[in-house]
């Protein structure tokens, strides 16, 4: 049985930790170093950064914050968001990054997958996707600037043409679900996870353990990444990760 | 006789760059001013009575004091600080035990779209006021899909629901009329939401009336916020000086075509009847620090609600004022005649509802408020187009009763304020934003 990483998602619009639904109606959480902190601290096995604002305010403001959590944070850290250069992915691997995830860059840019993988590896190279189920029910459509912007590109076949690009790992998040606590697009997950020979993490909608557990047996993801769950203190790492190993799923165990 | 645009003379002489005095029109303030705390214009017209707006009507304006604070900024203020929320609910339970009813009668109205807000008012009066809600909704001019769908989350969680939809023909007279004489395409939809439920009260007996937010947390007189209740002025009046979409019900019904029944639904309530049946209007967001964004929060954990699939045109939100297609182009034309597009006014209301700060409010405000609203344009431009087939009468009085872009881009020219915008290298420019002067 593959183990399944146990992520904290973590966006931000600097300098500040924040949450929406639905990618909308930002609120502010808190100071992202304190809550990176306590994640790793409580046993996260990877944190993810996304400057989620990034794109809406044309900037580029999390390399502060990932020197700064890169001090007391020993565990892989990908940043997202604003990434539209091989020497932001450089600048950002420097600040102490291990992989950066990309969008936008992608979509008007397909072959920065490539230029990227080609120069860091296809490991450093994480696709996001934010995809949003059609309306008509004909699957879904892969998204920008935070589930503002379409693209027209159908996020199963965007997925698995960047892989063949070189993107080694994808982060596919459900514009539907997200902060919402209804847990993950399953079906989404499993399309992309089918389509796509990388590891595959899920993201946007966990309420709780119950939405770990099908995302991981249906949906066929090799990672989930939670941000509300955690953010509003609903359920601790730890209790998530007894409450999974104890429904057979295959995560870390970490010493108390 | 309503003159084709494409063939007007525009003097370009009036838009030329660093004019002393440029023209003013609407009788909006000469000097443009920002507010210093959120990223509103001084040129930001205050409610108007709709059904006495026409073509010379002269606009109030947002006030700021001597420090450059607009009213709405210092009503987010006293929400922030000094009102005693927990004052004002005891207040409204008072209110709510006066009014509730177990007899099997509805004991309050709640208008509403079907939006966050509404949907939160209808919500909260019901669960957690033990009020027995009928909800009443003023069909937008044409829903969007996502709107649909929310205002039927919204009854299908609980709620009785009366749908208005104003007879098509006559409402899109009138929407072409509203953008022919003042630009204003979302005026008949604001009438009729105006004037729905306290004519539905007297309807229902149901003399209790509760709308959401206060129209002064977006800039109307602060002393607005003083009390709970609605002006009448908005809904309550005489038929005698009213005019929709700019005309006369005299020019209505004698160059339009259209009959006294036609009008009915836009016509103000009769002010006599709402004294006699002591019809009260109040708004929530006296009662409740209205936010917004936990309208949304609400919505969305208890029925379900939807953010639209996409921002909208002119913006960067999608989970404000989604339900309607022709809402796109009311932000358009309030940027036209005032200066002042949809990211403005949401930038606002976010820094004051302390969501964002106002750095990013301006820089929100430089990359979306300009937009023109591409998504809906063609079905907007049909629905505003009167063909002679469907309208034997009214598109007589048009020289091109057809709509399309050049005539809207034409028609639009002739509602810019020479003192907001002006004419370079081909394109026009708004002289002065809050991001820097062009």
């Amino acid at each position: 049985m593959k183990n399944i990483r146990l992520i904290a998602r973590m966006d931000i619009k600097a300098p500040n930790l924040i949450k929406g639904i639905q990618l909308e109606g930002l609120r502010v959480i808190g100071d992202p170093n304190a809550y990176a902190l306590k994640y790793y601290e409580a046993g996260a096995d990877e944190i993810i950064y996304m400057d989620i604002v990034a794109s809406l305010y044309e900037r580029n403001s999390l390399m502060d914050i990932v020197e700064a959590t890169t001090q007391d944070v020993f565990v892989p850290i990908t940043v997202g968001g604003g990434v539209r250069s091989i020497d932001d992915i450089r600048e950002l691997l420097r600040a102490g990054a291990d992989k950066v995830a990309i969008n936008t860059a992608a979509v008007a840019r397909p072959e920065f997958i490539s230029e990227g993988a080609q120069i860091f590896g296809a490991q450093c190279m994480v696709l996001s996707i934010e995809a949003k189920r059609r309306a008509n029910g004909d699957g879904w459509e892969a998204y920008t600037d935070n589930g503002r912007e379409h693209t027209g590109l159908d996020a199963v076949e965007w997925a698995a043409r960047c892989v063949e690009l070189g993107a080694g790992e994808i982060m596919v998040t459900s514009v539907d679900q997200e902060g919402t606590r209804k847990g993950f697009d399953v079906e989404l997950v499993r399309a992309i996870s089918e389509a796509a020979s990388v590891p595959v993490i899920a993201s946007g909608g966990m309420g709780s353990v119950e939405h770990l557990i099908t995302v991981v047996e249906e949906g066929d993801c090799n990672a989930v990444a939670m941000a509300d769950i955690l953010h509003y203190d609903r359920m601790s790492l730890p209790e998530i990760r007894d409450a999974a190993l104890e429904a057979g799923i295959s995560v870390r165990e970490v010493a108390a | 006789m309503h003159t084709n645009p494409l063939n007007d003379e525009l003097d370009l002489s009036k838009y030329a760059r660093g004019l002393n005095a440029p023209d003013t029109f609407y009788g909006l303030p000469p000097m443009i001013e920002f507010c210093s705390t959120c990223v509103i214009s001084n040129q930001r017209p205050n409610s108007a009575v709709e059904f006495k707006h026409n073509k010379n009507s002269k606009k109030a304006t947002i006030r700021f004091d001597e420090n450059g604070v607009c009213d709405a900024c210092k009503v987010a203020e006293q929400k922030h600080g000094t009102i005693d929320w927990d004052e004002r609910d005891r207040q409204l339970r008072e209110l709510c035990d006066r009014h509730r009813r177990t007899d099997g009668h509805y004991d309050v109205l709640v208008p509403g779209s079907g939006g966050k807000d509404s949907v939160y008012a209808a919500y909260k009066l019901k669960y957690d006021y033990g009020m027995h809600p009928l909800t009443v909704t003023w069909a937008p001019h044409l829903y969007t899909d996502w709107g649909r769908r929310n205002h039927e989350a919204w009854i299908h969680a609980g709620f009785d629901n009366y749908l208005m939809t104003p007879n098509g023909r006559v409402h899109r007279l009138l929407t072409r009329l509203a953008v022919e004489n003042i630009f204003h395409p979302f005026q008949p939809f604001i009438l009729g939401q105006k004037q729905l439920a306290p004519k539905m009260a007297l309807l229902f007996d149901i003399p209790f009336v509760v709308y959401g937010e206060n129209e002064a947390e977006y800039g109307n007189p602060i002393e607005d916020t003083d009390t709970a209740k609605r002006s009448f002025q908005y809904f309550a009046g005489d038929d005698e000086d009213v005019y929709l979409g700019g005309e006369s019900i005299a020019a209505l019904k004698g160059d339009y075509g259209l009959e006294a029944v036609d009008l009915e639904p836009y016509l103000p309530a009769d002010p006599q009847r709402l004294e006699e049946k002591n019809v009260e209007v109040h708004y929530l967001g006296y009662y409740l620090k209205w936010h917004p964004q936990s309208c949304y929060y609400h919505a969305v954990e208890n029925i379900g609600f939807e953010a639209a699939p996409e921002r909208t045109p002119g913006t960067y939100s999608k989970y404000n004022s989604i339900d309607d297609k022709i809402d796109d182009f009311h932000y358009f034309t309030t940027r036209t005649k005032f200066g002042i597009g949809r990211a403005t006014y949401d930038a606002a209301q976010e820094i004051r509802s302390r969501d964002i700060t106002r750095d990013e409010g301006v820089a929100l405000v430089r990359r979306f408020d300009h937009e023109f609203p591409e998504r809906f344009a063609d079905e907007i431009f049909r629905y505003l187009s009167l063909p002679e087939s469907e309208f034997p009468v009214a598109s007589k009085m048009f020289e091109q009763p057809i709509m399309d872009r050049a005539y809207f881009d034409a028609l639009t020219n002739r509602f810019r304020s020479p003192h907001i915008w002006m004419y370079e290298d081909g394109e026009w420019k708004v002289r002065k934003t809050v991001h820097g002067d062009a």
